[in-house]
């Protein structure tokens, strides 16, 4: 699974880098490395919604406070 | 030879002096770059009066193509005499680099001019003849790209004199000191220009005992970089947009998420964002094959375009350095328009990000035009030729 983060301007004021680095802890703490890869991305269009995440093709609005209710619902849930 | 000048200057103010009393200035005409140091006698508004009038003439009258006997001569006759002294006299050094390749160097009573090359010292030399009196010095040579030449004024050799060094520096132990920072991986007249003013006012005690200037010119050849940032307002021009920008020779830096897709669309080749950080303010840089550097767009322009001005303030001391190395796309852009081209040139797309205009961000997202004004602005005030165009 890729989850991919933008990293455009307007996401990146959102707290981008938050996420990234909540992501990553939450990957390493179930031992999801080799099955999940984080990605980076520019402007997805959607900004207004963001952070723009993507799982795979799937496009999520993901705040630094969401984080972790998305990894826990959305991410886990499709492994 | 297509040559272009890397030219920077500082001083330090003697003690308790508000103004400086040596003077530099640089003008370019069609055929050469024309650079002057002037060291006013005494210190303070008389030395600085002194030596501005010096430059100023010299620098008028070179211009017009008059010959150096004649500049030297107008400046014995226009000269201010000092009643203590019942003298008029400050010191003058100009270096003319020709385009074509060659330089001419003229020296009255200031230190000789240290020139490197190939890294290493090179003893020039000279002949003396008088001109109106004085005794100057003058040097011919061909100018290869990264031959540096130092200019600077006695207060440099004189440090530390009764203190470090019982009499100064001394012109030898400043080239070799000179020639030392040559072995650092890059150097750029800033760079070396803040290393030896840094180095006397350590000598100095930061306390100078004479106003202390140093100018250093680098040869460089052009080096064109062009950049592209904001959409254009018309997606039918991002093509002709990219065709202008990919057909320019040079580096090529896209600054801005939009744009970076638009680059990556025509040109078929996928960007690949990285994740990492390196700092907390600046979202990271990503790639495109064929693309020398590629970033985010207002946030790291508002960075660099700061970095510019800070850089134009003469702020270029180790601390500034430490910034401009860092490797954020702000810092990373930054380095390349101060020490890596000569021409810049600029693709600017004015079409507006609706998604910028959302409220409740904590920076105003819309205000790329504005900054690359100041960035056209803070490139002039460097001395790059800039060019715009946009879309």
């Amino acid at each position: 699974m890729t989850i991919t983060i933008c990293i455009g301007s307007s996401c990146h004021l959102k707290g981008s880098r938050t996420i990234i680095q909540k992501l990553g802890e939450l990957i390493a703490a179930r031992q999801l490395n080799d099955k999940i890869e984080l990605n980076g991305s520019f402007c997805m269009g959607e900004c207004a919604n963001g952070v723009c995440v993507k799982i795979n093709e799937e496009l999520f609005g993901v705040s630094p406070d969401s984080v972790e209710s998305f990894f826990e619902t959305e991410v886990l849930r499709r492994l | 030879m297509n040559v272009s000048l890397d030219i920077c200057n500082k001083s330090l103010n003697k003690k308790e002096e508000e103004l400086c009393g040596d003077t530099v200035e640089v003008i370019k005409t069609a055929d050469a770059e024309i650079v002057i140091l002037s060291d006013g006698m005494g210190s303070g508004v008389k030395a600085n009066i002194l030596s501005t009038l010096t430059t100023k003439i010299l620098g008028t009258m070179l211009k017009n193509g008059e010959t150096i006997e004649d500049c030297v001569e107008t400046i014995a006759m226009t000269l201010p005499i000092c009643k203590v002294r019942q003298v008029a006299y400050s010191t003058f050094a100009i270096l003319q680099l020709f385009r074509d390749g060659h330089a001419y160097l003229v020296e009255y009573d200031t230190p000789a001019c240290i020139v490197i090359r190939d890294g290493k010292k090179l003893e020039l030399p000279y002949t003396e003849r008088e001109v109106a009196g004085k005794a100057i010095r003058e040097y011919r040579l061909d100018i290869q790209e990264d031959d540096y030449f130092i200019m600077m004024s006695d207060g440099v050799t004189h440090a530390g004199v009764g203190g470090m060094y019982g009499f100064g520096w001394g012109r030898t132990r400043v080239g070799e000191f000179i020639q030392d920072q040559f072995k650092k991986e890059k150097m750029t007249a800033a760079r070396l220009a803040a290393a030896v003013i840094n180095e006397c006012s350590y000598l100095y005690h930061q306390r100078p005992g004479d106003d202390t200037t140093v100018v250093v010119a680098g040869v460089t050849v052009r080096k064109d970089l062009n950049i592209f940032t904001g959409p254009p307002t018309r997606s039918e021009d991002d093509e002709v947009l990219m065709r202008d920008f990919m057909g320019s020779p040079g580096l090529h830096v896209v600054s801005g998420g939009t744009s970076a897709t638009i680059a990556s669309r025509i040109l078929k080749k996928k960007i690949v964002a990285s994740l990492i950080y390196t700092d907390p303010d600046i979202p990271p840089t990503a790639e495109i094959e064929g693309l020398d550097l590629v970033t985010e767009g207002v946030l790291t322009l508002n960075r660099t375009v700061n970095l510019l001005q800070a850089y134009n303030k003469g702020q270029q001391d180790e601390k500034f350095f430490k910034i401009l190395d860092e490797s954020n796309g702000a810092s990373q852009l930054a380095r390349l328009i101060i020490e890596n081209s000569t021409h810049i040139h600029l693709f600017v797309g004015e079409a507006m990000n609706p998604a910028h205009q959302a409220a409740g961000l904590p920076f105003d997202l819309s205000i790329r035009m504005r900054l690359v004004d100041r960035m056209i602005e803070e490139g002039r005030k460097m001395g790059k030729i800039v060019s715009v165009k946009y879309y």
